[in-house]
């Protein structure tokens, strides 16, 4: 499961800016929105005849895989990199 | 020798098949045995983790703010797997509408007729995928490492 996201950025002339997420406390922190969305999304396989189960496990499949995805961006001064841990 | 090119040869000599019939069974055996060396060799490395994507393009320079500009994408090969696992949840409407979609783009696939275990395959032969696209302006790499 991904532990960290890190975003950088930079803009023409300017100052670069790191953001570390840690992706755990967030979790908890947003957990009722979570759940509200998790409830939306059944409600929603239900809607498009998708089984729940299958849905669950590859939507939990995709999110352990994520780690060491990384996606970077730079044209001339302009520079942004997304990285999961 | 191993055990089924000696029966094929006995039925031979014992005149149960003819000789081209088991020119064609041994040839069957040949092509189905896999060839242990052809298959170690790229493997005897640790094996592929990510696909990654470069992209170069632009020849300006970072002074005046017009530099080259520069992707680079790394996906794991393990997400391409997760992917792929999702997208066989997709309804029949659903594959139904894309297929419909896809031909009216002239490109006639039968989304119904992949197989997760096909892809599955697919994204396993990803491990030696190499492309390189070599332009006067631009250059595309596409590798797994």
């Amino acid at each position: 499961m991904p532990q960290l996201v890190t975003l950088r950025w930079r803009r023409p002339g300017g100052r670069r800016h790191t953001v570390h997420i840690p992706v755990l406390p967030v979790l908890v922190v947003l957990s009722p929105l979570l759940l509200l969305a998790v409830l939306a999304g059944l409600v929603a396989c239900r809607i498009f005849g998708i089984s729940p189960g299958g849905a669950l496990r590859g939507a939990g499949r995709l999110l352990w895989a994520l780690p060491g995805t990384q996606v970077e961006f730079h044209d001339g001064s302009t520079a942004m990199t997304v990285a999961v841990n | 020798m191993n055990e089924q090119r000696r029966q094929i040869l006995q039925m031979l000599t014992e005149g149960k098949i003819t000789a081209d019939e088991a020119e064609r069974l041994i040839d069957a055996l040949d092509t189905d045995q896999p060839e242990p060396r052809a298959l170690d060799a790229p493997r005897s490395g640790s094996r592929p983790k990510y696909l990654r994507v470069v992209v170069e393009a632009g020849q300006g320079t970072e002074a005046d703010g017009d530099g080259p500009t520069r992707i680079n994408v790394r996906v794991p090969l393990q997400l391409l797997r997760a992917g792929v696992r999702l997208a066989s949840l997709l309804p029949p409407q659903a594959i139904t509408k894309a297929n419909a979609e896809l031909s009216k783009a002239g490109v006639p696939i039968d989304l119904a007729q992949l197989k997760p275990a096909d892809v599955e395959e697919l994204v396993d032969q990803l491990d030696e995928l190499t492309i390189d696209v070599d332009d006067p302006d631009s250059k595309v790499q596409v590798f797994c490492e």
